[in-house]
């Protein structure tokens, strides 16, 4: 196990930089996810830490040894990739097999090995096949199980599910994680799916354009999210962000007034739709759109401030199309930011952040 | 009374129908043939006109005894005692042949060619373009001037630039003249130096093709440099390795431009490959039945290989059927 | 193996302390003997092609007596050579773009002050003596004294417009008669398609060099020996299957939609095969007509073989007896004919490189 640290660490692809200034500690034996979407330098950062892409400068350190140069093969860390890369000229055991191949383990033990990792992965009557015969789901295993063999002291997993269909990928979600805690491995999974990251990982890392925008726990992201841009990516369906201006403990946008606590000037209002309801009183609006998602139904509202989607819970859609509604809220579910430099003032439920 | 009126009516109405439908299938028809004639008659009349027709020339040639004065005096099956019997140089053409295609084959057209693909894709892309740029140098010259540059590299004279460097370098004493000591070496590299180009565009074509994951799976599962080719480089490149093989073995089998500029076979016929040897027999000694004759060979085996060909090509994509049915 | 994976990773004693810094340092040496061998095994092959090349050029400008001088030739390498690791070292070392256009224009600036002093004062263009003067042989003759066997060289621009003519007509016929059986062939369903597919493609592949002795009595026969129009109708032909299946290939790619919404905006299919498919196979044509043009500038064989009066020269005809006749006797105007020869075909390739890299792998299965 490993625990891994990024010092300034930067990266850059001619001219173009990917990462300025990266600075990140992950602790032995955690599951972290990189989270942001494409293009962020998520799989930049994953990439390098493989040994893949050298940093261009910085420290990258595996237990505190500094591991910049250090070749991929010597670095003892398992991937997984979007694509799974499997050898497709191999059988699945072969590709079990290949990472042994370059340590030296006698032939009986790498069999073991192979056979021990296929079972811990379910994939043992699928030993003799090749990666063409296999299905997503399948193939996915196969290259968890080729990334387990090693034992390695790190585990990446680069957007692993984006693949598989969507109850496929429920189900591989709970056996990763449970696979984690298993084996304890340190492991770090790329992903730009927020339910992945919150779901899987005990500490998430939001990225955006080559900076980290926060780093902690899902609750962290979820009630406190340090910028527009998490509180915009965490949650779905999206945060209502209403901008607008607060004065003695009141907001007003648009016309529209409602009471907001603890501070004042140009501020934005994130709203999350699970926190709004409808009731008798709030503010006004009309209805024009109207979701049903099975547990839930997500309405649209038009109203004085514009568009706020609202979320209720149950299967029954008790609103038509056209109705005139008030919506309501909690104050202390709300979230302050403020507007010129999209940062954080009051989360939901807390006192202000420190 | 009306309704057999309106079911006559009827009948005159589905009549005049299928009238005017059968004469626009007369017009489709015929439309269907200028089409045929427009598109693909040209086309037709040049490819039976200058493949099929030699080919039934060369053949009825080769059972005749057209001779220098370009008469047909006999009919006769002589040419092809000669090719079985009595041509004792024969042999000797057809070991040099082998000699110089496998030869040619394994050292350059796969082998270097495949070097080259490797090691210009393993340095910056850039770098890599120009080597190969190099490379592509000796195809992209006529063949004529390509040959010039060779005879010049090896004059036997002091000039002569593998002497030059061969007598500054490493300090030579007198000049070599490889015309003459090693003819066979010479056209082997001369023909290699064009027959690796083929290999290196589509072997470098095929590596970039392999997912780049693949290299990085390969890196963190601990392969090095020789293992990674052996175990992701070659494998991807098994198809391109057997079509290169099959193509340049053909190619490398009819084709005598560059041996005759550079040796015109010789000395004596220490150079003449089968190819050149159906050549110098029709043009030189104005033999040109036994010519037509042993051409008939070369003329099977291209056949024969170009339809092993097959394999290499995706016949589906090829007869897709077209989409509209109208013509 | 859930439970004996972990301890076994944490209990390997027979496993030494993993020493980080060596490992970096082995890896940092990897790196860099990789570079350096990949380097220096792909400069030492390419000199034997780069050297020869570059010594018909310095001959072409600079030879004055006629022999083969070499003096030129490791003049301008010396600063050839310099200049190109120049070139990448700046670009391996530069930071940024702007310090890599500074460092590219200072070697540069470097090696046009370098070569000017070394090379520039033998530099002249008396060697191209040919292109004015037509009985250039002559005047070569009587500068270095009565030499073997006259050969009447034509006008080379005689030769030149042949060679033009050759490749020229031959490339209109192909692309016209290759757009067409392809289209038809791409497009279009008959009976025998397929069978005639399958000859096609036994066809593209088949050497046309074994029918030389044939073609040769057929043209005598008709008549056609010692003509530009019957080697023209030769190259043609053999041009032809390999232009179809490349054109096929490009008419299958385009989209059967556009030609569909032609036909329901009342075009024919003729006409929709002129003003709709045609513009989409631009590319096509291009790369088809150049890759013809340098088929027919370059041919050698076939014209040597039938066409037989100098009047009937081509460049490659011309090249090949001026090496002939003048061989060994003036290399300067040789090495000029090359250039002239050569230069063509460069830039042909150059700018179709793109084009002509698709066509050489296109066909064959991944």
């Amino acid at each position: 196990m490993a625990k891994i640290e990024f010092r300034h660490v930067s990266k850059r692809f001619g001219a173009v930089e990917v990462i300025p200034d990266m600075d990140l500690v992950i602790e032995d034996g955690e599951f972290a996810a990189l989270l942001g979407p494409s293009g962020c330098g998520k799989s930049t950062s994953l990439f390098m830490l493989a040994g893949i892409y050298l940093p261009s400068g910085g420290e990258l350190l595996f237990d505190g040894h500094l591991v910049n140069e250090v070749e991929a093969r010597d670095r003892n860390v398992g991937i997984v990739f979007q694509s799974y890369a499997l050898y497709p000229h191999m059988s699945v055991r072969d590709n079990i097999l290949f990472p042994l191949r370059f340590k030296k383990t006698p032939r009986d033990e790498a069999l073991a090995r192979v056979k021990a990792a296929a079972d811990l992965v379910r994939v043992t009557e699928l030993l003799d096949r090749r990666p063409s015969e296999l299905s997503g789901g399948q193939q996915q295993r196969v290259a968890l199980a080729r990334a387990l063999v090693k034992k390695p002291q790190l585990l990446l997993l680069d957007e692993p599910l984006s693949n598989l269909d969507a109850s496929l990928r429920l189900s591989m979600r709970t056996e990763i994680k449970s696979l984690h805690e298993q084996l304890g491995v340190t492991t770090v999974l790329v992903t730009h799916d927020q339910i992945e990251a919150t779901t899987m990982a005990d500490r998430i890392i939001c990225m955006r354009a080559g900076r980290i925008e926060q780093v902690g726990t899902p609750d962290d992201l979820y009630l406190r999210p340090s910028s527009l841009f998490v509180a915009g990516f965490i949650g779905s369906p999206p945060i209502n962000l209403v901008a607008g201006k607060a004065e003695g403990g009141t907001f007003t946008a648009d016309g529209t007034r409602f009471p907001v606590v603890g501070a004042s000037g140009e501020i934005t209002v994130g709203l999350r739709p699970e926190h709004l309801r409808f009731g008798e009183a709030g503010f006004a609006g009309r209805i024009t759109q109207i979701e049903p998602m099975g547990r839930e139904i997500l309405y649209v509202v038009e109203t004085g401030m514009g568009a706020v989607r609202v979320l209720e819970q149950g299967s029954f859609v008790g609103h038509t199309i056209g109705e005139q509604v008030k919506v309501a809220f909690r104050p202390e579910n709300s979230l302050v930011f403020e507007t010129k430099r999209q940062k954080l003032i009051v989360g939901a439920h807390v006192r202000t952040p420190a | 009374m009306v309704a057999s009126l309106r079911g006559v009516s009827q009948t005159m109405a589905t009549i005049a129908d299928e009238l005017i439908e059968r004469r626009g299938h007369a017009a489709s028809a015929t439309r269907r043939r200028t089409n045929f004639v427009i598109f693909l008659g040209p086309a037709i009349v040049l490819t039976v006109l200058f493949f099929i027709v030699p080919v039934i020339i060369d053949i009825a040639v080769s059972f005749t005894d057209l001779g220098r004065s370009l008469r047909i005096t006999a009919f006769t099956t002589e040419q092809y005692e000669k090719v079985f019997r009595t041509d004792r140089r024969l042999t000797q053409v057809i070991g040099l042949t082998f000699v110089y295609v496998f030869g040619t084959l394994a050292i350059f057209n796969v082998t270097f060619g495949l070097i080259l693909a490797i090691t210009t894709t393993a340095i910056r892309n850039v770098s890599g373009s120009f080597f190969r740029g190099v490379w592509l140098l000796p195809r992209m010259s006529p063949s004529v001037l390509y040959i010039l540059l060779w005879l010049w590299a090896v004059s036997p004279t002091e000039a002569g630039l593998v002497n030059q460097v061969l007598m500054q370098a490493f300090g030579l004493d007198a000049p070599l003249d490889l015309l003459t000591s090693a003819p066979i070496a010479l056209i082997i590299i001369s023909n290699g130096f064009i027959g690796a180009s083929m290999g290196m565009i589509i072997f470098t074509a095929a590596i970039r093709g392999i997912p780049e994951h693949l290299f990085h799976a390969a890196a963190v599962d601990g392969a090095g440099t020789f293992a990674t080719i052996r175990f992701i480089t070659l494998p991807a490149l098994r198809w391109p390795i057997s079509f290169v093989t099959i193509y340049q073995t053909l190619s490398l089998l009819v084709s005598f431009e560059y041996i005759l500029l550079l040796t015109k076979g010789g000395p004596f016929y220490d150079t003449t490959v089968y190819a050149l040897y159906v050549y110098r027999r029709a043009f030189e000694s104005g033999q040109y039945a036994y010519g037509a004759a042993l051409a008939l060979f070369l003329i099977v085996i291209g056949m024969v290989v170009a339809l092993i060909g097959w394999r290499f090509f995706d016949m589906e994509r090829l007869l897709q059927r077209p989409r509209i049915e109208v013509h | 193996m859930v439970t004996q994976a972990a301890p076994a990773m944490t209990m390997a004693p027979s496993e030494p302390e993993i020493d980080w810094d060596s490992l970096a340092s082995r890896a940092r040496l990897a790196r860099r003997t990789r570079a350096v061998v990949l380097y220096a095994f792909l400069i030492a092959v390419s000199l034997p092609i780069i050297l020869p090349y570059f010594w018909l050029v310095t001959i072409a400008f600079s030879a004055r007596t006629g022999v083969a001088e070499t003096a030129v030739l490791w003049r301008s390498m010396a600063v050839v050579v310099p200049v190109i690791v120049g070139f990448w070292l700046a670009a391996a070392l530069a930071r940024n773009r702007r310090q890599l256009w500074f460092g590219f224009a200072a070697v540069a600036a470097v090696a046009v002050v370098a070569f000017a002093l070394l090379v520039g004062p033998d530099l002249h263009l008396g060697n191209f003596i040919f292109l004015w003067e037509p009985d250039f042989a002559s005047v070569v003759r009587s500068r270095v004294g009565e030499v073997k066997g006259a050969v009447q060289f034509p006008n080379v621009w005689h030769a030149f417009g042949n060679s033009i003519l050759i490749a020229g007509a031959q490339t209109a016929i192909v692309v016209t008669v290759a757009s067409l059986a392809a289209y038809y062939l791409s497009r279009f369903q008959f009976p025998g398609r397929s069978s005639m597919l399958r000859s096609l493609l036994v066809l593209h592949a088949f050497p046309v060099l074994t029918l030389i002795v044939p073609m040769f009595l057929m043209l005598y026969w008709i008549g056609l020996l010692d003509t530009l129009f019957g080697v023209i109708l030769v190259l043609v032909a053999f041009e032809l299957p390999f232009a179809i299946f490349i054109m096929k290939g490009f008419f299958d790619a385009v989209p059967w939609d556009i030609e569909m919404s032609a036909l329901t905006d009342g075009a024919s299919r003729r006409q929709a095969f002129v003003s709709v498919v045609l513009p989409q196979v631009r590319n096509g044509i291009l790369a088809v007509a150049v890759f013809t043009f340098i088929r027919g500038w370059e041919e050698y064989i076939f014209v040597f073989t039938f066409l037989i009066r100098n009047s009937n020269w081509t460049m490659s005809l011309y090249m090949y007896w001026v090496r002939d006749d003048v061989m060994g006797v003036d290399y300067g105007v040789v090495s000029a004919v090359g250039v002239f020869y050569l230069v063509p075909s460069l830039i042909l390739y150059m700018a179709a490189q793109r084009y002509l890299m698709q066509m050489s792998v296109g066909g064959v299965k991944g």
